[in-house]
């Protein structure tokens, strides 16, 4: 009985505190209070090896090429983009384009379409009408020539087939969806275009130059996680082995490698990247260059501090005694060593790394302009930001989610690879 | 046990610290023999285990040897190459530490120290023939030879020093310093350790520097003592004449501050005071605060390290057994 009461005290005490703060922070500390660590990896695990999926086969996700227009401006999520569709009067039968065609005897062989004047319906009607006309020619049976009557509203239109002055109207079919309710009579046809390529839609809708904003995501993945992976694997490279071997020869080469990074590290990070892409001009190469510079430092000391401390240890000094060389001694008994702390850095530094990469983008320096990334799309859709909420919402949630899995991944690990740390 | 293997001779080692140098060994010559176990005795911080490590030239950091030389089979020490010293280092100098539980790399498997140390200094070994010398080497030492793919911490503190042992040994070193290799050990598997220590020597012809504070184990294994004293030698001998007529004041106060069960109730000798700071160390014998025989000659002057006769390998540094200059006394 009293074995278990300290038990029941602590989790009286966490109860209290959860209770006492906000969403934010209960998520924050939830791995404190209840040991959450397995999920933190597990959840962040899930979400890397998704976005990698994504980085690795962009073309499995995404419907359409990043940089071409392919549907109107400024479609919503979710929205079908307008179509022209045939109405007619229900039961009619008429519901594609086609249905109009008539014998080649009948001498009265234009049917009489309606369009509203002024809308671009009107050319596709003639448009599609003239192909099917010519593929109708070849069988030579049918015919097909509408005789396109002009209304000045969409009211007129439509009341014109629901009077049935005129056999179908071609309308846009945003304008007939929200005009139906007051013809009941009438139906909507097909799209006369005979296109599927609209068809599917948009999931996050379309940007301002007609571009498919999913798609765009889709394969900014690929230069978000190409910028993170090579920028802190290049800063982990030149990182580490200098950490190492300025900690274990001390003296000189020390202080002036220090004395260097730590300059570098007493810069703010982003205005030091905005000036190495400045000056180097605008590729990703450039841009993975700035950042890694900037992550050097991070591995450089962390590696020097811990290659100070296990240099110390018994086992290097035993090392030494049995006649191994520095070389020996730094690559066998001390990079092993210094390793766990390193794969912690490493992961938060790449959500690190995709943060400023985006920040560097969203500022127009170092990635091509058409680039496909989501920097740039926040950057270009911030000017449409009340018009067109998706622009830079979808883009800022992929940057954050990225972010998030990176660096609770980090985390997680620093956890499981290091439970010294539990407590701080 | 005739010819000196390894001689040192006016050895100082110096830490550099804020305030200044710290002598930790000063001034110390000292003959190990070929074939003997050496036990090197004195209180924490006296400059033993800074001295086993100035015999490999394995000072790092803050500590220097300033002086001396260091002769080990008719070579100089301090005279050789870094790469000449490395290469000496582990085929024949070895080295065991005190704490077999930090002393192996935590991250490497026991087979890969062993095969380590031959192959770096017999690189034309295949590591299947030094693999199985390595299990020979543990089975010898009572490892079973599967053991060796174990990492570090599947081990007992006991078989660990018994792999550091096999590491120094591996390579057949002349010289094994031991730095207190039983002081984190049970009194049993420190028993055990000693008997392998002893059998070792004897079947490998090893020469032992056996470093510890512990006066029972050197007077178990060692065959003469050296006793030190703040960076000094306080007295060299035979094992069994120093323990049975220590001479010097300190080797007197230590032998009778070790707990002993026909002590029978009464106190516990207690040596009076502490040990000097090395960064100002007392004038003249290190040890005259705290000696009970103190004379006035000793807080002026320093005596000579002298054999207690003529020829006597017996040797004490105290000016009870030294004859003193008159002038000396004159202006005291």
């Amino acid at each position: 009985m009293s074995a278990q009461e300290p038990e029941v005290e602590e989790k009286q005490q966490w109860e209290e505190e959860l209770a006492r703060v906000g969403l934010v922070r209960r998520l924050l500390r939830a791995r404190r209070w209840y040991g959450a660590d397995w999920w933190f990896v597990a959840i962040s695990g899930v979400m890397v090896l998704g976005f990698l999926i994504v980085a690795f086969l962009p073309g499995l996700f995404a419907r359409y090429a990043p940089d071409q227009q392919v549907g109107p401006r400024f479609l919503a999520p979710g929205a079908h983009p307008a179509v022209p569709i045939l109405v007619a009067a229900s039961g009619s039968g008429l519901v594609n384009l086609e249905d109009l065609a008539v014998g080649p005897d009948a001498e009265v062989s234009r049917p009489k379409v309606a369009v509203v004047r002024g809308l671009p319906t009107a050319g596709a009607l003639r448009e599609r009408a003239q192909v099917i006309d010519d593929q109708l020619q070849v069988t030579g049976d049918l015919r097909l020539r509408p005789s396109i009557e002009r209304y000045d509203t969409l009211d007129e239109a439509l009341q014109a087939v629901a009077d049935g002055d005129v056999v179908a109207a071609v309308v846009g079919s945003d304008l007939f969806d929200a005009d139906a309710a007051k013809f009941p009579t009438l139906a909507a046809g097909n799209d006369i275009t005979g296109e599927q390529a609209a068809a599917g839609g948009f999931l996050l809708g379309t940007n301002q130059i007609g571009q498919d904003l999913f798609s765009r995501l889709v394969w900014g993945t690929r230069v978000a996680l190409l910028i993170g992976f090579a920028s802190a694997g290049v800063a982990l490279v030149a990182g580490v082995p200098l950490g190492l071997i300025a900690g274990y020869a001390g003296g000189k080469l020390d202080r002036l490698l220090t004395l260097l990074m730590d300059s570098l590290y007493a810069f703010p990070g982003l205005i030091l990247a905005i000036a190495i892409t400045a000056v180097l001009g605008p590729s990703i190469l450039n841009v993975i260059v700035a950042i890694a510079v900037l992550y050097v430092p991070t591995y450089y000391r962390i590696v020097r501090g811990q290659t100070l401390s296990v240099k110390e240890d018994v086992y290097v000094e035993a090392a030494q005694s049995i006649g191994a060389t520095s070389g020996s001694i730094l690559r066998r008994y001390i990079y092993p060593n210094v390793i766990p702390s390193i794969s912690i850095i490493f992961s938060v530094n790449i959500a690190d790394a995709i943060l400023t990469g985006a920040g560097l983008s969203f500022l127009g320096l170092g990635l091509p302009p058409n680039t496909a990334d989501w920097g740039i799309d926040v950057a270009r859709g911030q000017e449409f930001i009340q018009s067109a909420w998706w622009l830079v919402t979808f883009p800022g949630l992929a940057i954050m989610m990225v972010v998030l899995a990176f660096t609770m991944m980090g985390e997680g690990l620093t956890e499981i690879l290091n439970p010294k740390l539990r407590d701080r | 046990m005739s010819s000196p293997l390894y001689s040192i001779r006016n050895l100082t080692v110096e830490y550099k610290t804020r305030t200044g140098p710290a002598r930790a060994v000063d001034d110390i010559s000292l003959d190990i023999m070929r074939g003997e176990i050496l036990g090197l005795v004195g209180e924490s911080g006296c400059g033993k285990s800074t001295l086993g490590k100035a015999l490999m030239r394995l000072h790092t950091g803050p500590a220097r040897i300033t002086a001396g030389e260091l002769w080990f089979n008719d070579e100089n020490l301090m005279e050789l190459s870094s790469r000449r010293m490395r290469q000496l280092r582990g085929s024949k100098l070895g080295m065991v530490f005190q704490d077999p539980m930090t002393s192996l790399n935590p991250v490497q498997r026991v087979v890969d120290h062993l095969t380590e140390t031959m192959l770096t200094h017999e690189p034309e070994w295949t590591k299947k023939a030094a693999r199985e010398r390595a299990e020979e080497l543990v089975e010898r030492l009572g490892i079973l030879p599967e053991r060796i793919d174990d990492y570090p911490h599947q081990m007992s503190g006991g078989m660990r020093q018994r792999v550091m042992i096999s590491l120094a040994i591996a390579l057949n070193c002349d010289l094994v310093i031991a730095d207190e290799p039983t002081t984190s050990l049970d009194v049993i598997v420190e028993a055990k350790f000693l008997d392998l220590l002893k059998e070792l020597q004897r079947d490998f012809n090893l020469t032992i520097l056996l470093i510890t504070h512990n006066i029972g184990v050197v007077a178990e294994v060692a065959d003469r003592v050296a006793v030190m004293y703040a960076g000094k030698l306080a007295e060299v001998g035979d094992t069994f004449e120093v323990f049975a007529a220590p001479q010097h004041p300190y080797t007197q106060g230590l032998l009778r501050s070790v707990p002993n069960i026909k002590l029978d109730g009464a106190e516990l000798y207690k040596m009076e005071g502490t040990p000097p700071n090395l960064l100002h160390p007392p004038s003249g014998c290190r040890f005259h605060p705290r000696c009970p025989n103190v004379m006035d000659i000793c807080s002026v002057q320093e005596p000579g390290f002298d054999p207690l006769h003529p020829g006597d390998p017996h040797r004490v540094a105290c000016w009870l057994y030294e004859e003193q200059p008159v002038k000396v006394v004159g202006d005291v």
